[in-house]
């Protein structure tokens, strides 16, 4: 069999398996399964509205996503995209409550992508000159940055005017402009693409890339080739952070227009997830990011008409991953029973 | 009265004969050495012995009895102990934990009060100076290796198989550790060691078994036999000079090395290393695996840095220059590691042959890729040293995919260039067959007779016989002689690489 052939009927078996999976948990909330997927593809692909927000929300998905593949590839298991989201998102805010205009949107953006990369690279240097393991250094420091968002908005940044947790509301002409209203759609997706296609560039057609690749696969060779496989993890370690710093800039720039709590929806998380299921490569994180997002707008329609609790999108995502990780399993079976 | 007996052991890896009927037999009391060259079957014969393989043919006797180990715990069970060449303790435990692991016990706790009585007792019987507290990472190498065999004897074996014991020793640990030795064998212990070195075998053993090609050669009584005998039964037949060699002029120093040290904690890896290698030659480094070769290589590459000492090449110091600018300078390094060191072997051949030049014109121009010179440069590797890759994916092949022998040829189609003044080939046809070796060892020749100069690193006395105008012998780190080719044989190598130094040839 060959291995597109194989890669057809891997993906075939799994989708079967969740779907029947998810039919017993709509069953179990006794509702019809037929109705439920219905109503599914309905959120979807019913009206415009519905199908702009899969793009709204799979977004953020792709700048993190993307910034965890980056820092994959060299084998820096960034897992902090979360705590860069918001840094992200808080120097984003500074900078949109006192600067307007183009010039806003411009400095919010660099500044976002700056912050989120330096919150990476701290983990980098702890990885580097401590030898202390990256994935606890992001999660940790995922707690500080949101904390230092809950702080902001409860002190220097909180809205004069009112009494929420929240900062004010930014001046309209740092808003990222919507491209088909009344639908949310706006012009970070565009920079979502844009993104991908930079880094797919960088990573496949330069240098850069090609350095990232070495020390990615083999850090021994690596060394003996005169590549140096520190300052590859940390070049791969700050774009991973400031592509996911870009994705709090954008939400807040184009959706909340301010800054508050709780708007990362754990796309930080989800990110490690996007890069797994997208092996790593930037186009596969757009399929992987938009599809997420489809899953949560149609179950979220689902348990709006139907009250099937949207939660069992989770459980199937969950699903998803963990059948794609067994794919390798099925496939050393298969070979010890040729 | 032979308390083991191995008769007709056979043992095959996918058709080859690692071990090929092959007799040893030990005796109470006696310290039997096991000497061979690398892949004669010293190791492989031991594992069978210690059950972590099983022979395809052949029997054991242990202690009158026909015995058939299924696991190293079996063996160790009934009285065999083995000390690997790489140890296996629990670096963060302490001696006592780690020579208790693992041991059955009655009730739920093992009474570490009698466990450290008796570890004290056994300690201080056969001279084994350890602190039942210290931790392991916190010990020495010769300290680790006496936890490794208090814990066989902890174990109650009546034999103990030792390999490469003193590989990792100073001279002076090793005298402690062969008095060790000879306590255990005046309390009637059994033992077994595998080595290479001549000296040792002649100070330690009382007999010799000489495995060659996976098939014994020789049993000797070491009183009765001499280091000038035993090498050349390790090495066997005179060998033979294929090449072609073209006299060459006096063209000069292309490589020298002054005074060059590698230290690691106490032990000296390089130690005071001066040569020079000269151009339009092929400068031979004999000796067995693990004597500082292979740093020796990374050095002049640029890989390791060296503690003390200068390098010069073509007359400029180099000491300071990295890998890339050595390599700018022109050398090269054929690692004998190609899967780790040489290659990225989840990449393409294409992407391989980019790893030293993939930053150069006309591959990148401000480090964006050109695909046509790319695929130029891959497609003329392909052609002058016929690779053959997989399939229909030609250039694209991943690299894993091919053989050992075109894998090597990707490196050497990297490495070997017009620009390359100076080849460091550590070992370039291990693990090649006969074409693939031929075609190496040319390749070696013709970059000497364009007047370029050649390191030829390798523990395989033929090639370097064949190949090399001048032949250094390594051994513990440093340089223990150099010899013309017309003054070289095997004896005298063979010699040197047991340590016998020049002066007392």
């Amino acid at each position: 069999m060959t291995d597109k052939k194989e890669k057809v009927i891997q993906g075939l078996v799994i989708a079967l398996i969740t779907i029947a999976v998810g039919t017993v948990l709509i069953m179990m909330s006794n509702a019809n399964p037929a109705e439920a997927y219905a109503n599914f593809f309905k959120g979807i692909f019913g009206n415009l509205n519905g199908f702009c927000e899969v793009f709204v929300k799979a977004t953020p998905l792709i700048f993190t996503g993307l910034g965890c593949a980056v820092a994959f590839r060299t084998g820096f298991f960034n897992i902090g995209a979360e705590g860069q989201f918001y840094v992200g998102a808080l120097t984003a805010s500074m900078v949109a409550l006192n600067i307007q205009g183009a010039a806003g949107i411009v400095l919010a953006l660099a500044a976002g992508f700056l912050a989120g990369g330096v919150w990476a690279l701290i983990a980098a240097v702890f990885k580097a000159k401590l030898g202390i393991s990256e994935i606890i250094v992001t999660i940790m420091l995922n707690y500080i940055a949101i904390n230092l968002v809950g702080i902001a908005v409860r002190t220097f940044l909180m809205d004069p005017a009112g009494s929420v947790p929240q900062s004010a509301k930014f001046d309209s002409s740092v808003w990222l402009p919507q491209l088909l209203p009344p639908t949310r759609l706006h012009a970070g997706f565009i920079l979502a693409l844009v993104s991908v296609a930079v880094v797919w560039f960088l990573l496949e057609k330069t240098t850069v890339g090609y350095e990232i690749k070495v020390v990615g696969f083999n850090k021994r060779a690596a060394a003996c080739n005169g590549i140096s496989v520190m300052k590859n993890i940390v070049i791969s370690a700050f774009l991973s952070g400031g592509l996911a710093g870009m994705a709090g800039v954008v939400e807040v720039l184009a959706i909340q227009k301010k800054l508050l709590e709780g708007i990362s929806s754990n796309c930080g998380y989800t990110a490690v997830l996007i890069a797994l299921m997208a092996g790593n490569h930037p186009v596969g994180v757009i399929v992987a990011s938009v599809a997420m997002a489809a899953m949560q707008v149609g179950a979220n329609t689902m348990q709006r008409q139907l009250g099937v609790p949207s939660a069992i999108v989770d459980i199937l995502i969950g699903l998803v991953v963990l059948l794609i990780l067994a794919k390798g399993l099925i496939r050393r079976k298969k070979v010890k029973n040729a | 009265m032979a308390i083991l007996e191995m008769k007709h052991i056979s043992k095959a890896f996918s058709g080859v004969y690692a071990n090929e009927d092959i007799d040893l037999a030990v005796e109470k009391g006696e310290i039997h050495a096991l000497l061979g060259e690398n892949g004669a079957g010293k190791t492989t014969l031991m594992n069978i012995l210690f059950g972590i393989y099983t022979a395809d043919t052949g029997e054991i006797y242990w202690k009158d009895k026909k015995v058939r180990f299924v696991s190293p715990k079996d063996a160790i069970d009934q009285g065999i102990g083995m000390v690997h060449q790489h140890f296996s303790l629990v670096q963060k435990m302490t001696v006592l934990q780690n020579i208790i692991l693992g041991l059955k016990q009655d009730g739920i706790f093992i009474s570490k009060m009698e466990a450290r009585a008796r570890i004290v007792e056994l300690a201080d019987k056969y001279g084994l100076k350890v602190r039942p507290d210290a931790r392991i990472r916190d010990l020495s190498v010769g300290e680790q290796q006496r936890v490794e065999i208090l814990k066989a004897l902890y174990r109650d074996v009546d034999l103990l198989i030792l390999d490469e014991p003193t590989g990792v020793l100073t001279p002076k640990e090793t005298q402690d550790f062969f008095g060790v030795l000879r306590k255990l064998k005046n309390e009637g212990y059994a033992i077994i060691i595998i080595t290479h070195r001549m000296s040792e075998i002649m100070e330690i053993s009382d007999r010799v078994t000489i495995l060659r090609d996976g098939k014994k050669i020789k049993e000797l009584v070491t009183a009765e036999t001499n280091p000038k005998e035993l090498s050349m039964y390790m090495i066997g037949r005179e060998l033979k000079g294929d090449f072609e060699i073209k006299e060459q002029p006096d063209n000069g120093v292309a490589l020298e090395l002054k005074e060059i040290c590698i230290k690691k904690g106490e032990k000296a890896l390089l130690d005071h290393i001066s040569l020079t290698v000269k151009k339009g030659e092929i400068l031979g480094i004999a000796g067995v695996d693990g004597n500082g070769q292979t740093e020796l290589a990374e050095v002049i590459s640029g890989i390791r840095k060296s503690t003390s000492g200068t390098i010069h090449f073509l007359g400029e110091d180099i000491d300071r220059l990295n890998v890339k600018q050595r390599f700018e300078k022109g050398i090269s390094y054929i690692s004998d590691d190609r899967h780790a060191d040489g290659l990225v072997i989840d990449m393409s051949l294409k992407d391989n042959m980019l790893l030293k030049n993939y930053d150069k014109e006309p591959f990148s121009k401000k480090g964006v890729f050109n695909k046509k010179p790319i695929e130029e440069q891959a497609r003329q590797a392909i052609e002058k040293f016929q690779i053959k890759t997989t399939g229909t994916t030609g250039m694209e092949s991943i690299t894993k995919l091919l053989s050992g022998g075109n894998q090597q040829k990707i490196i050497i189609a990297r490495e070997v260039n017009d620009e390359a003044k100076l080849v460091i080939a550590n070992q370039p046809t291990r693990g090649l067959d006969i074409g693939a070796t031929e075609f190496v060892r040319q390749t070696l020749m013709d970059v000497r007779n364009s007047d370029r100069s050649v390191l030829l690193i390798s523990a395989d006395l033929e090639e370097i016989l064949a190949l090399s105008d001048r032949i250094a012998v390594m051994f513990g780190g440093s340089i223990a002689g150099i010899l013309e080719r017309k003054d070289a044989n095997v004896q005298k190598i063979g010699l040197l690489m047991g340590g016998v130094t020049k002066e007392d040839m």
